[in-house]
């Protein structure tokens, strides 16, 4: 091979990763920048305000909004997806069974997030009867986190605790005693970080709760039956009906900071104990 | 003590059989879930998208047709949605691929552990960013960046929206592309180094040959990916319903979908269509997926 055809090939490949880091680190340097000098106590603390709303005031209740989804869907998403992984893969021994459930999640990992938004809306609105509001909402966002959650958890039980559980199954252990005492107590933080994840990600989607729940203004829900407010869904009227563009890089820094925070957290544990990430 | 007692044998054998089926059915109920979720989702669907299957039949595919709902005499093509959909997905993915296969092998081959994981990690941060924020900077960034360079009155277009979808599609080619080039730099790598080959000459002749498979499956999920994202694309497209060009508007089945859901009655045959708009779409994902894993059942057997 010529000199120069290596060279080319260098090149082309730094180029490559240079370009992608690039990118990475210019979405987020770029919203901080533009949106960083906006951000004040204020912005955090007050409530929307002006006419249209959105161009004064701050985004409080969007954030508190946010975070209640972000809870209420992970609780509810999380502990089923728990479950889920954990019956796959320590008690399911049907392989019909198995492949059915591994199918289906797969399959609702495959769906696209407007989808949960449309079924979500004419599903539990219409049919179901259930009012636009934070539950609601939460319900969707569930949905479309449980597989994500459920995917993580079963990559991670199957490669490091399956060992486990077969030697104590072999030394005449129970199933459920071998959970509870042997494996849960091990591997919580980790499944804790999987659920945080999902929430973050929850957190960040706007499609699924434009129809169920999300309305353009609303304060900080006292009962999970009541409409929110969604920081993404905020975000996205912000700039769809050109309401106001510095208050759109706000909101946007206040969201990245946010699930950067939840992400970061979620890496903590795995930093201390010195394992790798979920 | 006591934990020592409670690890009696005959304790297991005995006692706690109770304990552990309450357990093992507990757990159960949450695995079932996801099977229920999936028909009860699938179901809907397609109860919805009867009317519209029924009624209009062909005419939802109709190459001359246009969508108008709204209209008096309404017309529901989806063909014009369709191909936006496709074509978005489908630039994208070119565009994406060789820049993340480039960058997975640049960090698998030229990079130290210490350094890689570092990148990883921004490239991950990549991929938590959400989709509304990917479709903001996407108007603020690329679409006036088109208005400026190219001199277009409206810089929404399909180009855009293109490379928008490439970004977000970029960390999950990067980590999928990793996996192959990490299993065959193990495999073939210390023997290509014993043969007196360089890096590059292996990466051409010996690496990139062979992960072929694992790219085209990487690219194929990529694709399925990008045609079900909805706020970012939805957000630089344009959305006019007609047949996409380069520079021109169009629109895709997801953003068709968030945008008119609201505005069509329940029950109407405006949001059947949507619903059968939406079959059409999982139907190509399903078709997408099976190609995926038959590639790489045979990139495994």
């Amino acid at each position: 091979m010529k000199l120069f055809d290596k060279l080319l090939i260098r090149i082309l490949l730094v180029g490559c990763a240079l370009l992608v880091v690039g990118v990475t680190v210019g979405v987020n340097l770029y919203v901080f920048g533009q949106g960083g000098t906006f951000l004040s106590p204020a912005f955090f603390l007050e409530n929307p305000g002006g006419i249209p709303v959105g161009t004064a005031g701050g985004v409080f209740p969007a954030i508190v909004g946010t975070l209640y989804l972000g809870v209420l869907s992970a609780g509810m998403g999380g502990s089923l997806a728990l479950a889920g992984a954990l019956y796959l893969v320590f008690y399911c021994r049907n392989k019909w069974l198995c492949s059915v459930i591994q199918g289906a999640v797969h399959c609702l990992s495959g769906f696209p997030s407007i989808l949960f938004g449309l079924t979500g809306y004419t599903l539990l609105v219409y049919s179901f009867g259930l009012p636009r509001s934070l539950m609601t909402a939460s319900i969707t966002i569930a949905a479309l986190i449980f597989p994500f959650i459920f995917i993580r958890m079963q990559k991670l039980l199957r490669e490091r605790y399956l060992p486990v559980m077969t030697a104590s199954l072999s030394l005449g252990v129970g199933r459920g005693h071998c959970l509870c005492r042997l494996i849960l107590p091990d591997v919580w933080p980790q499944l804790v970080a999987a659920v945080l994840l999902g929430m973050s990600y929850g957190m960040g989607a706007a499609a699924p709760v434009i129809y169920t729940g999300a309305v353009t203004y609303a304060g900080v829900p006292d009962s999970v039956w009541k409409p929110f407010m969604s920081l993404p869904y905020h975000l996205y009227l912000l700039v769809s009906d050109g309401i106001s563009i510095q208050y759109a890089y706000g909101t946007a820094c206040v969201l990245i900071l946010l699930l950067l925070a939840i992400n970061l957290l979620c890496r903590l544990p795995g930093w201390l104990r010195g394992r790798e990430r979920v | 003590m006591r934990r020592w007692a409670s690890l009696q044998p005959d304790n297991f054998a005995t006692g706690n059989k109770l304990k552990e089926k309450t357990i093992r059915y507990t757990l159960g109920v949450g695995a079932l879930l996801a099977p229920i979720f999936v028909v009860l989702m699938l179901a809907h669907i397609c109860q919805q998208a009867w009317p519209a299957i029924s009624e209009i039949g062909f005419g939802l595919l109709d190459p001359a047709g246009r969508w108008q709902p709204l209209s008096v005499n309404p017309a529901y093509s989806l063909l014009p949605a369709l191909a936006g959909t496709l074509y978005v997905s489908l630039l994208a993915v070119l565009l994406s691929v060789p820049l993340g296969l480039g960058c997975a092998l640049f960090l698998h081959f030229y990079t130290g552990k210490r350094l890689a994981a570092a990148m990883m990690l921004l490239v991950d941060l990549l991929a938590g960013v959400p989709s509304v924020i990917f479709g903001f900077l996407g108007l603020m960034v690329i679409v006036r960046g088109f208005e400026t360079g190219f001199s277009m009155t409206a810089g929404e277009c399909v180009l855009a929206a293109a490379v928008l979808l490439a970004i977000m599609l970029l960390p999950y080619v990067v980590s999928t592309c990793g996996e192959s080039i990490a299993d065959a730099r193990a495999r073939w790598l210390p023997a290509a180094a014993s043969l007196g080959s360089s890096k590059e000459y292996c990466i051409r002749k010996v690496i990139l040959p062979g992960i072929r498979p694992g790219v085209l499956s990487s690219a194929l999920t990529a694709f399925g990916r990008a045609l079900g994202e909805t706020m970012a694309v939805m957000m630089v497209i344009g959305n006019s319903a007609v047949y996409p060009k380069l520079f021109g508007r169009a629109q895709t089945i997801a953003g068709l979908t968030a945008l008119e859901v609201g505005s069509a009655e329940y029950g109407s045959l405006h949001l059947s269509a949507i619903y059968a708009a939406n079959l059409i779409l999982l139907l190509l994902l399903g078709v997408v997926w099976l190609m995926a894993r038959l590639i790489k059942k045979r990139m495994e057997g």
